[in-house]
């Protein structure tokens, strides 16, 4: 197959494609993708001739462009085709649906798709969203374009590239996510939940399976709890339990405990036994108090261990952790000793012990605190983070300024009213 | 045991509430200047005999209506985005530029109707045609769409005027009910052309994009479709109990005296000598709300139409900056009409019997397109139509295609 630069598939489409011969195969009419890496590209192309549809690889076609279309195949080697469901096609199922732009809210619909060869393969590089998408459908591109240049005025092009683009039609599910999901995975957590508040149910659940499971938990957790466990229910078993391993334990408690019995059990289960046994403690605890709220995942370390190797220890421990602004001091009983803070930390010189430098004077809350209680705390000592201890002065968890600000200021996604 | 039945009710009452308006709004304003004007023409030149042609109407317009709410709520889509999803390209360009002039017309015709009111109270059109071009240009790019629908929702009471007026007349009951369920016919052109266009006026293409945009703009839940229809049907039969009253009181007054007249302003005139001052007033008061109304909702229709089938933001409650091609063509419209009904010795005429005659062609295409969408299983789910109803919807669709085409010969061979 000859390299053959850049096409739109309008200007494809109703083509004859003739056979090494000369013989007329039938007309184009659609293409059927596949994903390709980086780019989805096309595999066959789809024929009609006599009311009859056909089937005709990409590896069969001899020359592709805008004039000529030939098979290096004669009639009898391609396959007559039924419009199966699950192929993803350019005209029926890519071209003039409405997409979300990844900016936000502003929306367009698809008008034109553009092809370029690479490697030997036509790959859809592009949508087309601008008037000339539409005059070219039309057939009077050209007719415009001179009729622009009497007013000497030129149309524009507006062309959205494959890589910012997420295909979200249901029928699209099994291929579509996978190449946009860097793109889409650059994007805020926030701003892929404001883009999923807008979708439909199916959809979301297709966007989701095309997310890095990293992503798609921070992402999950700015939605609204209904969504959130609609979302869960609906996703692989194996997916679901990707998520919610990668999700902060509390949330992680939150969204199970919302879920059904016999679903949460279920994702228990096959969650890692530590991680599983940090939701299960936090699940015992009430949604509004302390316990509901803290994280069991914070930085602790003995008031022995020498500032060096605290430093050291540090920088293994905090990549699990959400918030290590602190460092929690505790006895060999896990009791809470102290807490000093990382700058504090990053101050003072190696060789001291933790024990030297920990305020002793601690501020901290009960399991059974009402939610209200935490954040008036945490707001009058301008904390980041406050320790959870039991009656024996056992530290539990930690509730951090983040799941407060969700107390006081719900996140804008699950304020949202907007439920497909 | 009865307490447990009635909380239910008085929920659903609630429910019912929020979601009424599309169905009312978009049956209500159908009777719009041209559709007053047939049934004031009908009245005063054949008497109570149209009546019965009201009760086919109000079947066919329920039946119409219906698919489209459904659709509107089951897929939170506008038709025009159904239309281009699946119909594709040049089928949707095609039918918005046809619809784009058809509905300019209308909206003339509606700023034209204000002036013709608004003159009959002494009031010049000079002033009034921009104030009120003004008004509803504020309402709807400033207000919400829940403002812009108890606006409106207020606006369709004032239609209850021709009601007054219809009993003002005093017809003789037993007469007007022997009419109405006792169809009669006559056999000449005049008769059939009025039979057709009261019908014809009914059921036009704008009112299946309005309806079916304005419901997925209130993103109705499935759960409440059966409200929506109920809003749906309480609409249609509104429209057509007001239509009844037109005739009546143009049948009661005009008929006997053999007053013919061929525009609704004329029948608000002719009726002071026989039915009162009052009944006068409210035809012509009645005549400006409609004409008003239509000049809001046509451009409303028509800018939801073109912004959904080009993808681009639509809705009341946007602003221009979020949805700016939608405010923009809302605002040409109406700028643009208002400012044809004042230029003096424009063949107004002209533009509306063009109107009429594209939506004719627009309307079998339209009607077409939303019965075979909302049999789609693919986009309705199980929402589509029974088979019993399915034959009603069909039989209703080429009954009116039917009409549509004799109508639209009428119209090119005079």
């Amino acid at each position: 197959m000859p390299l053959f630069g850049e096409l739109f598939i309008s200007e494809l489409l109703k083509k004859p494609v003739l056979d090494p011969k000369g013989e007329d195969l039938g007309r184009v009419r659609d293409f059927i993708v596949i994903k390709g890496d980086p780019l989805p590209r096309v595999s066959a192309l789809i024929l009609e001739k006599k009311k009859n549809f056909y089937r005709l690889e990409w590896e069969y076609i001899g020359i592709f462009n805008k004039r000529i279309i030939s098979s290096r195949v004669y009639a009898l080697k391609i396959k007559s085709y039924e419009y199966p469901e699950d192929d993803l096609l350019v005209v029926r199922d890519i071209f003039d649906k409405q997409i979300v732009d990844a900016n936000g809210a502003k929306v367009v619909r698809v008008n034109d798709v553009k092809l370029k060869g690479i490697n030997n393969n036509a790959c859809l590089t592009a949508v087309d969203v601008s008037i000339r998408g539409i005059l070219r459908r039309l057939g009077i591109e050209r007719k415009s374009e001179n009729l622009y240049r009497i007013f000497k005025k030129s149309l524009p092009h507006n062309l959205i590239h494959w890589n910012y683009i997420q295909p979200l039609e249901p029928k699209l599910t099994t291929i579509s996510l996978t190449v946009p999901r860097q793109m889409v995975s650059a994007l805020h957590p926030a701003d892929i939940a404001d883009i999923i508040s807008k979708v439909s149910h199916e959809e979301r659940v297709a966007f989701f399976e095309g997310l890095d499971p990293n992503v798609a938990a921070e992402s999950l957790h700015e939605l609204q709890p209904d969504v959130q466990k609609a979302i869960i229910e609906s996703l692989h078993k194996d997916f679901a339990t990707d998520i919610v391993e990668r999700m902060p334990p509390d949330e992680a408690a939150d969204l199970l405990g919302d879920l059904p019995l016999e679903k949460a059990k279920e994702l228990l289960e096959s969650i890692e036994k530590s991680e599983a046994q940090d939701i299960q403690e936090l699940l015992a605890h009430e949604e509004d108090t302390a316990g509901g709220l803290m994280t069991n995942e914070f930085i602790a370390y003995s008031p022995e261990l020498k500032i060096g190797d605290a430093i050291e220890k540090f920088k293994i421990d905090a990549h699990n952790v959400e918030i290590v602004y602190y460092i929690y001091i505790i006895d060999e009983h896990e009791k809470l000793v102290g807490v000093t803070s990382l700058r504090d930390m990053l101050l003072s010189p190696p060789s001291v012990p933790l024990s030297e430098i920990m305020e002793t004077k601690l501020k901290t809350v009960a399991p059974d605190t009402d939610q209200q209680n935490v954040a008036e705390i945490v707001s009058k000592y301008n904390l980041l983070a406050i320790p959870v201890i039991d009656a024996g002065g056992i530290i539990l968890g930690i509730v951090t300024i983040d799941d407060i600000l969700n107390i006081l200021l719900p996140p804008l996604s699950r304020k949202r009213r907007r439920k497909v | 045991m009865s307490r447990q039945r009635f909380i239910p009710n008085w929920k659903g009452l609630l429910i019912f509430l929020s979601i009424i308006g599309p169905g009312i709004i978009t049956a209500s304003i159908d009777n719009d200047a041209s559709g007053i004007t047939t049934y004031s023409v009908a009245g005063a030149r054949y008497g109570y005999i149209f009546l019965w042609v009201l009760i086919p109407t109000t079947i066919a317009l329920i039946v119409i209506q219906e698919m489209v709410a459904r659709m509107g709520v089951i897929t939170g889509k506008g038709l025009a985005d159904l239309i281009r999803e699946n119909y594709g390209v040049k089928i949707t360009f095609f039918m918005m530029i046809v619809l784009l002039v058809a509905n300019f017309g209308t909206t003339t015709a509606g700023f034209a109707g204000w002036a013709a009111s608004m003159e009959m109270f002494g009031l010049s059109k000079y002033i009034m045609v921009p104030l009120g071009a003004f008004g509803i240009w504020l309402l709807v790019t400033r207000g919400s769409y829940r403002v812009v629908e108890i606006v409106l929702l207020v606006a369709c009471l004032l239609y209850f005027g021709y009601i007054f007026s219809g009993f003002m007349a005093a017809p003789k009951w037993s007469k007007v009910l022997r009419s109405t369920f006792i169809p009669t016919v006559k056999w000449e052109p005049e008769f059939i052309m009025l039979t057709i266009a009261i019908i014809g006026t009914t059921i036009t293409p704008w009112m299946q994009f309005y309806l079916q945009s304005s419901i997925a703009e209130k993103g109705i839940k499935k759960e409440n479709y059966k409200f929506s229809k109920l809003d749906v049907i309480i609409g249609c039969l509104i429209t057509n109990i007001i239509a009844f009253f037109i005739i009546v009181t143009c049948a009661t007054t005009l008929f006997p005296n053999g007053i013919r007249i061929n525009e609704a302003q004329e029948a608000a005139l002719a009726l002071e000598p026989f039915a009162g001052q009052h009944a006068s007033t409210l035809f012509a008061v009645s005549l400006a709300n409609a004409s008003i109304l239509g000049a809001i909702i046509v451009p409303l229709a028509t800018a939801y139409y073109i912004c959904e089938a080009m993808g681009w933001e639509a809705g009341v409650n946007k602003n221009f900056k979020e949805a700016p091609q939608f405010m923009w063509i809302y605002t040409a419209l109406i700028f643009v009409s208002a400012l044809l009904v004042l230029i003096p010795n424009v063949p107004l005429i002209d533009l509306m019997v063009l109107s009429s005659f594209l939506n004719g062609i627009l309307l079998p295409f339209v009607l077409v397109f939303a019965i075979a969408l909302v049999n789609n299983r693919r986009i309705m789910g199980e929402y589509i139509n029974s088979k019993g109803y399915n034959y009603i919807a069909w039989g209703t669709v080429c009954f009116l295609i039917t009409l549509t085409i004799i109508l639209l010969y009428m119209v090119v061979v005079p």
